[in-house]
């Protein structure tokens, strides 16, 4: 067997798994982006641009993915930070593994069932019967913003602790004696040597964050009542529901697009920041 | 001797002490990590923590840092009790093994990283002038805005040095600094630091494993067992005058023949050892008749010759030194033990050879009577 | 009959399972939603032991029927005693939605003998060649003339007859009459007005564009099946006024109007009267400018593999006695004079399941062009993202 033989052979797996999971997909998206609606639903093929023209049909959708999608992912990050710096850095090392698990362990069961949990907990039966029951008369929850936020925040909290969770351990916790050492208060500590250096962590949970939540659909149709529209809902009500199959590959076409725009102007921000992998994997 | 039974050295001699344990206790759960440390370190001195890993050296400089709480005792600085002072407001730096520089940083912000902590702040140019100080004395002039994972060993090791002196500390920590150093840069270290001590007059505290670089560097060493503190003094006296024989085989190299006390006078104890021989020795510390003991004897203070007086030995090895030779000699009953002959000494009838059948001799003095611990 | 989802993901699987379970959804619901009907009755046929046998020789029409219907909406006595009285056992094959019907018979192969389309389907699958006409002379049980012509009307299309009438349904909606401050409650113009005011942040309306857009049609008067733009406009404006009152935008309401969330809803008959059972406040109200009525139908499709047994099994649900059956069995109005005449009064006189004339009179049958008429996707996609 000659040597480019078996580069190529071994190549194969990879090479089958990026064509199967991810150009041939995309191909067919992106062909049946060019085509019509069949007169009964689905695809019927075509070459127009009418599909593309179509889109600021569904800009609201685009303006409410890219509005709640970065406040989602801030909040998120605003919750797990703390918790995955007392999980890395405060607590007894016997029971990290434990509270790690604990962490994971909502999502051995599925986000549908885990957001009903919440239907209930913010419905009027919930909360609110509490709030009700100490003076606070007539809060609704349910159906809200607001609860489309806490459900994005309750189901991809675990995405953005373990990231920075494996920042903060990997920390060597010298670097923070050695601040000390040198007069730093805590808190200066933490701003100066643990913040900067947890960078490529919380940069990574953002970006798992922000762009699974830029194809969300499930939460704000559950928890916002079916009142907050993603283009997730719009992809699900073009394929499931009117059957346009053509218009809503250029919708998905189109979100990729954005995606890839906004991941790479988020890539650059964090590459500004000067802080890469390779800092904290040399200490 | 004093109280504590250290030896002569637990406290300095001729100058003010900065810093000291008093009876000094860490627990970590069941682990008692130091027990009952007493130590005093004067100002300018250059003292080291020697013994193996898990001797409890380094939780003796953590709490001079300010990192660990002692379980009983103080520690005190300056004349004050500091137990519960946190290490940001002791003025106290410490050199980390590994270093522990910033990753994020470049040379000179790491530099300056104690400078920017002091509160009111020093204007930004009052730091840049001491930080370029520093890279000056710690020869990196050149090297500020590199990123730490470009620099050496040597180098990083240099920047931790300076990242701690920069800030006038009254005591300078340094835990193992140069075990990551490769042989000769370590030597070079070695002296280099000396020089800065000198040069600074700060007080140096260092944590070492290494018997050479504490004997070499040392104004007294502190050597550590099992979280005691074992025995203190300067290098020569724990090598003229070990405690036990754990310190006379840790500081040098030294023959050990086992024996029991068969009667003290003043100076000169009688010893039975093993092989039934009665040899005479002096005792480093109180013994009394029929105590199990050990008589040390330094490979140097042996005498090797073809005719006279002493004990047979054949040769087994030979190792050339340049100026002396080690030789590891038999004998019928005391088994192997290390002889280092001066190339004077041989002269007359040397240089032996593997096999030669000899005498070996010592003076009654180079014969330490220890205690076996 | 309208479905609520044409589709079923795992996660909506589990999470009606669930819900199944908690019991705030019915078994025919369940079904429904996840197909898990055809999944039990493929099952069913899998395992010889579970399958009835007849109680005496095979007769004429072979030993087994295969029928294509929806979930928990047949007796299964009824298709024992058939099995007993022709020898052919009758196969269950459980659906979820028109669309996957369609598709199954587009595919070609499936098998059936009979199944159950909607009125509105039915154009389509005569256009596309895949029902057989009826041959009524077959049909002995079937009286056309005992039957509601709005219910039976569907079945022909120009002049020829390819399905006869199951039972039928509407689509009105369900409020809590507790809330309403004694105001009555009679039209789809109260319904949209009290949502605005007093019933604000407590009304659903249905995440279909079918029934959510024709009822606020049926706010101007229009027709439900419109497909104007200046119509469909006014419509627009409407939802788009109201939504910011509006509790939820969902089809899967009975667990918020039981939890006292949502006091008013978009409504089907079924859920209707189950939600009046079980908390009498809650009314079912069909607007008097009218709206919407659907109605399901039995039919042989091309390429059936039993005919004779497909046209003995109709035949069979047809006689009045055993549809009556049927009827106590499913729930929903039957069109059948002579079955109607077997049912208990009680049942008759139900307002949920059998309306008054009048107000029967103002409904109208979905349209298979509204269902997929591109310009009422649109208005409701931006009414949900607005």
């Amino acid at each position: 067997m000659t040597h480019g033989t078996r580069n190529l052979l071994l190549l194969a797996p990879a090479g089958t798994w990026f064509l199967v999971m991810l150009l041939l997909p995309l191909t067919v998206v992106l062909i049946f982006s060019f085509g019509e609606r069949g007169t009964s639903g689905g695809y019927a093929p075509a070459f127009v641009l009418d599909q593309y023209a179509n889109l600021p049909a569904r800009w609201t959708a685009f303006k409410n993915t890219l509005t709640l999608a970065p406040i989602g992912t801030l909040a998120s990050l605003v919750i797990a930070y703390p918790l995955a710096y007392y999980l890395a850095v405060k607590v007894d090392p016997k029971w990290k593994t434990t509270l790690l698990v604990l962490v994971i362990v909502p999502f051995w069961t599925s986000i549908l069932i885990r957001s009903y949990a919440w239907i209930f907990l913010l419905g009027g039966r919930g909360l609110p019967a509490l709030l009700d029951w100490v003076g606070i008369e007539d809060v609704r929850l349910i159906n809200t913003p607001f609860s489309v936020l806490v459900g994005i925040i309750y189901g991809y909290l675990p995405l953005m602790v373990f990231p920075i969770f494996v920042s903060l351990d990997r920390l060597d916790k010298r670097l923070l004696e050695a601040s000390s050492d040198l007069g730093a208060k805590p808190w200066r500590t933490f701003l100066q040597v643990t913040l900067p250096l947890s960078v490529p962590g919380v940069a990574t949970g953002c970006m798992l964050v922000f762009i699974l939540l830029m194809g969300e659909f499930l939460i704000p149709a559950l928890l916002g009542g079916g009142k907050v529209f993603f283009v997730g809902n719009a992809l699900v009500d073009l394929f499931l529901q009117s059957r346009n199959w053509a218009y809503g590959s250029a919708v998905a076409v189109a979100l990729v697009v954005v995606m890839l725009i906004t991941v790479t102007i988020y890539m650059r921000f964090i590459n500004r920041l000067g802080v890469n992998r390779e800092d904290v994997s040399m200490v | 001797m004093n109280s504590a039974g250290y030896g002569s050295g637990a406290a300095p001699k001729n100058s003010m002490i900065i810093a000291e344990l008093r009876g000094v206790s860490k627990r970590f759960g069941e682990v008692c990590a130091a027990s009952d440390l007493n130590l005093s370190i004067g100002e300018g001195e250059f003292l080291s923590f020697l013994g193996p890993s898990g001797c409890g050296k380094t939780t003796a400089l953590r709490m001079l840092a300010g990192f660990e709480t002692p379980t009983e005792g103080d520690v005190l600085l300056d004349g004050e009790v500091v137990n519960n002072l946190d290490a940001h407001v002791r003025p106290v730096n410490m050199v980390f093994q590994h270093y522990a520089l910033f990753p994020h940083m470049t040379v000179a912000q790491n530099i300056g990283y104690g400078l920017r902590q002091i509160r009111p702040r020093i204007p930004k140019a009052a730091i840049a002038e001491k930080v370029g100080k520093a890279l000056a004395t710690v020869r990196l002039v050149g090297l500020e805005d590199r990123r730490i994972w470009e620099l050496s060993g040597g180098q990083q090791q240099r920047v931790a040095l300076a990242r701690a002196i920069v800030n006038e500390p009254k005591l300078l920590l340094l835990d193992e600094p140069m075990a990551a150093l490769d042989r000769k840069l370590r030597k070079e270290m070695q002296i280099e630091l000396q020089n800065l001590q000198r040069q600074l007059g700060i007080t140096f505290v260092l944590v070492t494993h290494d018997q050479e670089e504490a004997l070499s560097m040392s104004d007294r060493i502190c050597i550590m067992r099992d979280g005691k503190i074992i025995q203190i003094g300067s290098p020569q006296e724990l090598y003229d005058r070990p405690r036990n024989r754990y310190v006379a085989g840790f500081v040098g190299t030294s023959n050990f023949f086992d024996g029991k006390v068969t009667g003290a006078s003043q100076d000169l104890t009688s010893v039975l050892l093993q092989n039934g021989a009665e040899v005479t020795g002096r005792a480093m510390a109180e013994v009394s008749v029929g105590q199990e003991i050990c008589i040390s004897v330094r490979p140097e203070q042996i005498r090797l010759c073809r005719d006279g007086e002493g004990e047979s030995v054949v040769v087994l090895n030979r190792i050339f030194l340049g100026e002396h030779t080690e030789y590891l000699v038999m004998h019928e009953t005391l088994g192997e033990f290390l002889v280092l002959s001066p190339r004077q000494s041989e002269l007359n009838d040397g240089p032996f050879n593997t096999g030669d059948a000899l005498s070996a001799a010592w003076d009654v003095s180079a014969a330490l009577v220890l205690d076996r611990n | 009959m309208v479905k609520k989802n044409d589709y079923i993901s795992k996660q909506k699987f589990i999470d009606e399972l669930y819900r199944y379970k908690r019991g705030s959804v019915t078994r025919r619901h369940f079904l429904n939603v996840t197909g898990l009907g055809a999944a039990t009755a493929v099952l069913g046929t899998a395992v010889p032991g579970l399958r009835s046998r007849p109680a005496f020789a095979a007769g004429d029409i072979g030993d087994r029927v295969i029928l294509a219907t929806w979930p928990n909406y047949h007796d299964p006595d009824n298709f024992d005693a058939f099995t007993e009285a022709t020898g052919a056992a009758v196969q269950v094959n459980v659906f979820g939605s028109n669309e996957e019907m369609l598709a199954k018979l587009q595919a070609g192969g499936s098998g059936w003998d009979v199944y159950v389309p909607t009125n509105y389907t039915i154009t389509t699958y005569v256009a596309e060649g895949l029902i057989e006409p009826l041959d009524t002379a077959r049909l002995p049980n079937y009286d056309a003339s005992a039957y509601d012509p709005r219910f039976s009307d569907a079945g022909s299309v120009d002049g020829t007859l390819y399905a006869v009438p199951k039972n039928w349904g509407t689509t009105g909606f369900a409020v809590n009459t507790s809330k309403t401050g004694g105001r009555a409650m009679k039209s789809w113009k109260d319904f949209w007005d009290i949502t605005k005011e007093d019933f604000s942040g407590r009304t659903m309306v249905h995440d279909y564009q079918l029934t959510t857009i024709g009822n606020a049609l049926k706010y101007f008067g229009y027709s439900f099946n419109s497909i104007d733009e200046k119509e469909l406009a006014e419509a627009e404006k409407l939802l788009i006024d109201a939504k910011p009152h509006l509790f939820a935008i969902s089809s899967d309401y009975q667990p918020s109007m039981r939890n006292g969330d949502a006091w008013m809803t978009m409504c089907w008959t079924g859920d209707g009267k189950q939600l009046n059972v079980d908390i009498p406040e809650i009314d079912y109200v069909l607007g008097v400018e009218g709206g919407e009525l659907w109605s399901d139908y039995y039919a042989i499709p091309k390429g059936a593999p039993h005919t004779d047994a497909a046209y003995a099994l109709i035949n069979f649900l047809l006689n009045p006695e055993i549809n009556a059956k049927e009827v106590l069995a499913h729930g929903y109005p039957s069109a059948d004079a002579h079955t109607n005449k077997l049912l208990p009064e009680t049942l008759l006189n139900d307002p949920i399941l059998y309306p008054a004339q009048e107000l029967l009179s103002a409904l109208e049958f979905g349209a298979a062009a509204t269902l997929t008429d591109p310009n009422r996707a649109e208005l409701m996609a931006r009414f949900k993202s607005a």
